[in-house]
C-alpha cells in the first residue's frame, strides 16, 4: 500500500542481497578452513608429533631435525604445536559436557516444579553471576587448587547460571507445553512428561547453545593458562607454550605466534560456523 | 517500579555478601596447611610459624571472618605479605591506570559500536553488513592475549609504530598514549561485537517501524529520519548490553594488563596470585566482584527506567 503514491525506499536492493549471500558462503568456507587446521592438529597431531623433551638447544632455527626450530626450553616447536591442542579440545569438551549434564536436570526440574522453586533457584544462580569467570580461576590458583579437575569444575561451574536459564526457557516454550499437555492428560507420570520428554525436546536448542559457548570456554581456559593460573607448566598446551615463550617474542616471534595463531584459528573458525548455523536456524 | 528497584538493590547486596563469604572461605580453607601452601615446599618451620601469626591462623575462623569483614566495611583490606604495605595503598596506586584504560576503552567502544551497528542495521544482509558482523564476531571470539600478541607482532615488531609493552612504568608516570593504543584496541575489539550487534538489531527494528516508514512516505529527509527516529530507537535497548560489556572489560583488563605489563589492578591481581599473597588476592577479588555487581545493578536500573517493558527487575 502506498500513501500519496510514494513508495518507501527498499532497504537493500536485490543485487546487494545476492552479493550478501555470496559473502556468507565465502565466510562459511573460511570458517571450515580456519577450524580444520587447529582441530586436525589437536586430534590427529599427537600421533605424528616428534618428541617434546626439554633440554635441547634453545631457540634453534629450523633444521632437518627440528622442522620449525625449538622453543626457549629447547623443545621441538612442531611437536609442541601438534601435541598442545589436545588439552584445549578435551578440557573444553569436558567442561561443557559437565556443565550441561548438571544444568539440564536442574533446568528441567525448575521449569516443572512451579514458581517458588523457580524464583529461589534462579535467584541463587543470579548471585553466582556476580563472579567474573577468570576471578574464580585465579582465586582457586592462588589457594593451591591447581589441577585439571579443578579447572574443569570451575569452568563448568561458571557456565551453570546461563545454561540453567536457557534450559528453563526452552522447557517453558509454548510449542513444547502444548505437546506435553496431551501426554499429561493421557495419564503419563510427571517425571516422564516433564523430565524425559521435555528433555528430548529441549536437547536441540541446548546443543546449539553449547556450540555458542565453545569459544568462550576456549578463551577462558587459554587465558587462565596464559596467566599461569591454569594447567601445570609441565603440561604441553598452546596457551602454556605462549606464556613460557613470551620472553622470546622479539628474538624468534614464531615460537609465540604459531601456538597463538592456532588458538586464534580455532576460535575464529568455530565462531564463523556457529554464526552461520544460528542464521540458518533463524 | 520502586518496589522492584528495591528488590533489585537487595539482590545486589546479597550478591556482595555471598561473594565476600565465598572469597573468605576459598582463601581460608586451603587444601593442606595455609601457611605451608602459601610458602611452598622449601619454607622453614620458623617462616611457617611467622606466617601463621601474621595471618592469625591460631585464632578461630569465625573471629577471623568478623575481623576481615569489619575491616572491609572500614576500607581496611589487611596488609600485603610480600611488601608489608596496606593492600588499599597498593590498590590505590594501580587503580588510576586501570580506570584510565577502562575509560579510554569505553570512549572508543561506544561511538564505534553505534556507528558500525547503524551502518550494518541500515543495510541488513548486504556484503558490508555481513563483513562487519563477521569481523567483529571473530575479533570477539579470539582470546584477548592471542589477539594482543598478533597486534604486537604487527605494529611493534614488524612496523615498529608502537611500543610492545609498558614495562618499567609505575602508576601513571611514564605512561604514554602510544603505550595505551594496543591495550585499548584489544579491549575494544573483544567487546565490539556484542554491542554493535545489539545496536544493529535495534536499528533494523526501528528502521522498519510503522512511524519511521510513515515519516519517509511523508518525504521527511533521510538524515532527520535516521538521526531523530531510527538512532534513538536502536540505541536505547543497548544500555543493558553495555553493562555486560563493562563486565567483560573487567575480565579483559586482567589479561591485557598482564600482557602489556601495565601497572594496573589487573596485573597487581595476577602478581598476587603468583606470589600467593592471600590478603592482596582477597582484596582484589572483592574489588572486582564489587565493580561487577555495581555495574550490573546500575544497568538494570537505567534500562528499567528507559525501556520498562524490556526489563524484568
Amino acid at each position: 500500500m502506498t500513501v500519496l503514491g510514494i513508495e518507501p525506499p527498499p532497504v537493500v536492493p536485490r543485487r546487494a542481497r545476492r552479493r550478501g549471500t555470496v559473502t556468507r558462503r565465502a565466510l562459511r568456507v573460511l570458517g571450515v578452513v580456519l577450524l580444520a587446521v587447529p582441530l586436525l592438529a589437536a586430534l590427529v597431531g599427537p600421533f605424528f608429533a616428534p618428541s617434546t623433551a626439554a633440554g635441547g638447544v634453545p631457540l634453534q632455527a629450523a633444521s632437518p631435525e627440528h622442522l620449525l626450530g625449538t622453543d626457549v626450553l629447547g623443545r621441538d616447536l612442531l611437536g609442541l604445536l601438534l601435541q598442545g591442542g589436545t588439552t584445549v579440545v578435551t578440557l573444553t569438551a569436558a567442561a561443557l559436557l559437565l556443565a550441561y549434564l548438571v544444568a539440564m536436570p536442574i533446568g528441567l526440574v525448575v521449569a516443572a516444579r512451579g514458581r517458588i522453586v523457580e524464583t529461589v533457584t534462579i535467584g541463587l544462580l543470579d548471585v553466582l553471576l556476580a563472579l567474573p569467570s577468570l576471578l574464580v580461576l585465579m582465586v582457586l590458583a592462588a589457594t593451591g587448587r591447581r589441577s585439571v579437575v579443578w579447572l574443569v569444575l570451575a569452568v563448568a561451574f561458571v557456565q551453570l547460571p546461563y545454561v540453567v536459564r536457557l534450559v528453563r526457557g526452552a522447557a517453558a516454550a509454548p510449542a513444547c507445553l502444548a505437546a506435553l499437555e496431551t501426554m499429561t492428560m493421557t495419564g503419563e507420570p510427571w517425571w516422564r512428561v516433564r523430565i524425559v520428554e521435555t528433555g528430548r525436546r529441549v536437547l536441540p536448542p541446548t546443543i546449539v547453545d553449547a556450540t555458542t559457548r565453545v569459544c568462550g570456554v576456549v578463551g577462558l581456559l587459554s587465558s587462565a593458562n596464559f596467566l599461569g593460573v591454569g594447567l601445570d607448566p609441565l603440561v604441553v598446551d598452546w596457551a602454556v607454550v605462549v606464556d613460557q615463550n613470551m620472553t622470546a617474542l622479539f628474538l624468534r616471534p614464531s615460537v609465540v605466534l604459531l601456538p597463538a595463531g592456532l588458538l586464534v584459528a580455532l576460535c575464529a573458525g568455530t565462531n564463523l560456523l556457529v554464526d552461520d548455523l544460528l542464521e540458518r536456524r533463524s | 517500579m520502586t518496589t522492584r528497584a528495591g528488590v533489585r538493590i537487595g539482590v545486589a547486596l546479597l550478591q556482595l555478601v555471598v561473594v565476600c563469604v565465598g572469597v573468605f572461605v576459598l582463601t581460608t580453607f586451603l587444601p593442606g596447611d595455609t601457611a605451608e601452601v602459601v610458602l611452598g615446599p622449601l619454607a622453614t618451620v620458623d617462616q611457617i610459624d611467622t606466617l601463621r601469626g601474621q595471618l592469625g591462623l591460631d585464632r578461630p575462623v569465625g573471629e577471623r571472618f568478623l575481623d576481615w569483614a569489619g575491616g572491609l566495611l572500614h576500607g581496611d583490606l589487611g596488609t600485603s605479605l610480600a611488601t608489608g604495605r596496606p593492600v588499599v595503598d597498593d590498590m590505590g596506586d594501580r587503580l588510576s591506570v586501570t580506570v584510565l584504560l577502562a575509560v579510554l576503552a569505553v570512549v572508543v567502544l561506544v561511538p564505534l559500536a553505534v556507528a558500525l551497528g547503524c551502518y550494518g542495521g541500515r543495510r541488513p544482509g548486504s556484503p558490508a553488513d555481513r563483513i562487519i558482523t563477521a569481523t567483529t564476531t571473530v575479533a570477539q571470539a579470539v582470546p584477548d592475549f592471542a589477539l594482543g600478541l598478533l597486534l604486537v607482532a604487527l605494529f611493534a615488531l614488524q612496523l615498529g609504530w608502537l611500543p610492545a609493552t609498558a614495562a618499567g612504568t609505575v602508576g601513571l608516570s611514564g605512561l604514554t598514549v602510544a603505550m595505551l593504543v594496543l591495550p585499548v584496541a584489544v579491549l575494544v575489539s573483544n567487546q565490539l561485537s556484542r554491542l554493535a550487534r545489539q545496536v544493529r538489531i535495534g536499528v533494523v527494528e526501528a528502521d522498519a517501524a510503522e512511524h519511521v516508514v510513515h515519516l519517509r512516505r511523508l518525504g521527511l529527509d533521510e538524515r532527520t529520519v535516521v538521526l531523530r527516529h531510527v538512532l534513538p530507537g536502536g540505541v536505547v535497548p543497548s544500555v543493558q548490553q553495555f553493562a555486560r560489556t563493562v563486565d567483560g572489560l573487567l575480565g579483559g583488563v586482567i589479561v591485557v594488563e598482564a600482557l602489556f605489563a601495565l601497572p594496573g589492578v589487573g596485573s597487581g591481581f595476577v602478581q598476587a596470585v603468583q606470589t600467593r599473597d592471600l590478603p592482596v588476592v582477597q582484596g582484589y577479588a572483592v574489588l572486582f566482584a564489587l565493580t561487577t555487581v555495581v555495574v550490573n545493578l546500575a544497568a538494570d536500573l537505567v534500562s528499567a527506567k528507559l525501556v520498562p517493558q524490556a526489563v524484568r527487575l
